[in-house]
């Protein structure tokens, strides 16, 4: 069954442990830079929104790739083959989502893999933000709930900025 | 030879602002190995660089701008930093700490520490980037206020990741509680150091970094990470941290009141009858909005509030601390909530400290009732308890240093001199550091920690929660068990010698680790055993292992401190108390009568430190064990070592 992460920005306290974590886990240094998981942060608006894969059906990075460097792994799970990827950003700018960035050493693509299955983002979550769902429709309710509450913040956001 | 160390970003900065210089070098060795990070090492940069003859505000002094091994690594509660130099409020060791995300940035843009001196000939900022340091242009910034200053810089560099550490138009003009402000809402409030950075036309430092820190065993280190997390995670816990997640600081409001140890009415009582109007239950329900986290913490004590309407109205932002609602709630009688959230806001915006802040407004009101000010010189100010109009516009005028707000910019100690006559006896400070907000007379050992405090009148070089909020366990397990008794009585002086002496210790390393003092402080969970189980792994400095190393370290750097300031010329004369706080016995609440038994418990401290009953100068073999032996060779010829 694929699975997806989901977070619930009332929960998010703007830590950026889940980077520091997921950064760990995928270089084994700290360096939230390299982190699969963005937590956007935007004081002087009261914004702090963590951006992380949706794990699309129809993926509009792999559309883009040129080099058919996004593949799903073993797992199911849509990933990077370094080797292929030519650091281009196409994927970057195809994801509406934030999801994939390149990596700003390595200069290939990242995004989430889920850890193979237990994403250390989630294990780190002191305050409980970070889920991992199953696509099925519970899940889908779940994740359609959190970015609407996203949608409303930022619009909230943007009605005080006019 | 390199920095050999892991957990460090290995480089520090050193700039001269009057060259327009910046030198990238390796990290010291030995600094790591002797003095950890963050306060430790600044005291031995600024023991080298400064002393009797530096002016504070002057070229000659030194600021250094620290983090420490724990920073951006994943140590719940970090990421913090730190800033010290020489005070211009206060003319001794300045140190001040700060949460927000600016120290791990500092890291990731690869270094640990910056050590600026100098004076720029115009005002510039400071912006690291990968290992990269560049001076900047800042005409176009000054003048503006913190968060505009933010703003303007991520802006104009196009990256919205930024982190900056800024001043606002009150350090640029010097207002000597200048602060610096931290991601728009988090200060580095005392001491004077925002006034520093505008004396050397330094208008601020940005970070923004993508350099990896390392740990010497990654596995080692998570592991123990883990179990030093477990033992906050103890269900023992659970209430304190709930009470941090949904109150913050805004808690002590009622905790401390209940104990009567709340300034108010510049500390003439410390039981505020409205205390519930300024806090905790009134801004959870009406003002606060969401929960904000430190960089990586767990605890996640900050908290956004907004005010919808009517006068202070205001948009989202970081909401005053217990420190600030006490300096312009209770200790000048107002219970308009919404008064102080809008001064403690103005405060961050034009850079000033909100303790010294309150504390010189409250102190200008007891003047005022005394009949010490009048209108003719307070430029038809009324200056009556509580009075909101007053406040918001004395709050703008020490920011611009005009009228009134002239002499109060200097702080209670120098305006008290200003005035003359009786004015010193409400002036509330130690060392010329306004008192943060507690009350010797309701706590006994508060009135040792303010007494001893590097800093001056302020509770985080040493307060002990233990007694105040009984952790018996704890004082049996750190102390014995027949000093338990004893020591659990807030009201004892007995004993506290020793606890305070501890506590200034474990807070030094602390300090330098750099954590913050949630997970020491309350709950007191962290002890030296987290730092040798925690450090060898992520540095790979293996004598860090060994508890007693550790005890050591701890001392080492305790002592520098002191002896910095003696060298200044501190001794046991200005290890003392305000008069209000030492002589008059509080008058009503809960600590009624009470009055702290300074002599007996400062006997015990030095006894414990090492040094001279009379003088507290520290005894030459107490330096010479902790290493210190430079430091014994200068105060001795300087006649500071006791015999
Ligand atoms: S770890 Fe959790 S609370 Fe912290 S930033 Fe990530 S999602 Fe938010
Ligand atoms: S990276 Fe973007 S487009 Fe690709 S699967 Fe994730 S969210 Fe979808």
């Amino acid at each position: 069954m694929r699975e997806f992460l989901t977070i619930d920005i009332d929960l998010c306290t703007g830590c950026r442990n889940c980077e520091l974590a997921c950064s760990v886990h995928h270089t084994s240094t700290f360096n939230p830079r390299r982190a699969r998981i963005q937590v956007i942060r935007d004081e002087a608006r009261n914004l702090v929104i963590p951006v992380v894969c949706l794990q699309c059906e129809h993926p509009l990075c792999m559309e883009a790739c040129p080099t058919g460097a996004l593949d799903y792994n073993e797992a199911g799970v849509l990933t990077v083959d370094e080797a292929r990827c030519i650091g281009c950003g196409a994927c970057v700018t195809a994801c509406k989502y934030g999801g994939i960035t390149l990596d700003p050493i390595e200069r290939y693509a990242i995004k989430c893999d889920l850890c193979g299955g237990d994403p250390a983002c989630v294990a780190a979550c002191e305050y409980g933000a970070i889920q991992l769902v199953a696509a099925d429709l519970d899940g889908l309710a779940i994740r359609d709930h959190n970015i609407a509450r996203v949608a409303t913040m930022l619009g909230i956001a943007q009605e005080e900025q006019q | 030879m390199t920095f050999p160390y892991k957990g460090y970003a290995g480089k520090y900065l050193e700039v001269d602002l009057t060259k327009g210089k910046t030198i990238v070098k390796d990290m010291v060795k030995e600094w790591a190995r002797l003095y950890l990070g963050g306060t430790g090492i600044s005291s031995k940069i600024l023991w080298e660089r400064t002393g009797p003859e530096t002016e504070p505000l002057s070229p000659e002094n030194v600021l250094v701008v620290g983090t420490g091994p724990f920073t951006g690594v994943m140590f719940s509660p970090s990421g913090r930093m730190m800033f010290a130099s020489k005070s211009p409020l206060t003319g001794i060791w300045a140190e001040s700490h700060s949460g927000g995300f600016f120290g791990p940035e500092m890291k990731y843009a690869g270094f640990d520490l910056i050590v600026i001196s100098g004076r720029s000939p115009r005002p510039v900022y400071l912006f690291l980037r990968d290992g990269e340091a560049e001076l900047r242009d800042a005409q176009h910034l000054w003048g503006r206020e913190t968060d505009v200053t933010t703003r303007m810089i991520r802006e104009e560099l196009r990256d919205p990741s930024i982190e900056t550490a800024v001043i606002g138009p009150a350090g640029e003009r010097q207002v000597l509680y200048g602060s610096v402000i931290i991601d728009f809402y988090r200060a580095a409030g005392r001491t004077g150091l925002g006034a520093v950075m505008g004396s050397k036309n330094l208008k601020g430092i940005a970070a923004s970094g993508s350099l990896p820190l390392e740990a010497y065993d990654m596995e080692k280190y998570l592991e123990a990470n883990r179990q030093e997390m477990e033992k906050l995670r103890d269900p023992l816990w659970a209430e304190s941290l709930g009470s941090l997640r949904k109150y913050g600081t805004t808690d002590l409001v009622a905790i401390i009141n209940e104990i009567g140890r709340l300034p108010t009415k510049n500390h003439w009582t410390g039981f505020y009858e409205h205390a519930d109007d300024i806090g905790p239950e009134i801004i959870a329900e009406r003002y606060r909005i969401a929960q904000e986290a430190c960089h990586g913490c767990s605890i996640g004590c900050k908290y956004i509030y907004r005010v919808r309407d009517g006068r202070f109205a205001s948009a989202p932002a970081g909401g005053p601390e217990y420190e600030t609602l006490m300096a312009f709630g209770s200790n000048c009688l107002n219970n308009n909530i919404e008064s102080i959230m809008y001064l403690g806001k103005r405060c961050d915006q034009l850079g000033m400290d909100t303790i010294s802040c309150g504390k010189s407004i409250g102190f200008a009101m007891e003047l005022w009732e005394k009949g010490i000010l009048d209108a003719s010189m307070t430029g038809g100010l009324e200056l009556t308890w509580g009075n909101i109009d007053t406040m918001v516009e004395l709050v703008e005028q020490i920011a611009k240093r005009e009228g009134l707000g002239e002499v109060l910019s200097l702080g209670t100690r120098r305006a008290a001199e200003k005035f003359g006559g009786d004015a010193w006896r409400y002036a509330i400070h130690v060392k010329g550091l306004e008192a943060s907000g507690q009350d010797p007379r309701a706590h006994q050992s508060v009135g040792l920690t303010y007494a001893t405090n590097v800093r001056g009148a302020d509770h985080l070089r040493s307060l002990s929660s233990l007694e105040e909020l009984g952790y018996p366990e704890i004082v049996i397990e750190r102390f014995g068990k027949e000093k338990a008794d004893k020591i659990l009585d807030i009201m004892s002086p007995d004993y506290k010698g020793e606890l305070i002496w501890d506590m200034e210790n474990l807070y030094a390393l602390v300090d330098s680790a750099v954590i913050c003092k949630y997970g020491t402080m309350w709950p007191p969970v962290y002890y030296y055993e987290t730092f040798a189980n925690v450090l060898p792994h992520l540095t790979g400095m293996t004598e860090w292992g060994d508890v007693a190393y550790v005890r050591q370290a701890s001392r080492r750097i305790a002592h520098l401190r002191r002896a910095y300031n003696h060298r200044l010329g501190i001794t046991r004369k200005d290890e003392t108390l305000p008069h209000r706080l030492l002589k008059e016995a509080m008058p009503t609440g809960p600590a009624k009568g009470g009055l702290p038994d300074l002599d007996q418990m400062l006997d015990e401290y030095y006894d414990f430190r090492g040094c001279d009953k009379k003088t507290g100068f520290p005894k030459r073999e107490r330096l010479m064990e902790l290493g210190l032996d430079y430091v014994a060779e200068d105060l001795e010829a300087r006649g500071m070592i006791a015999k």
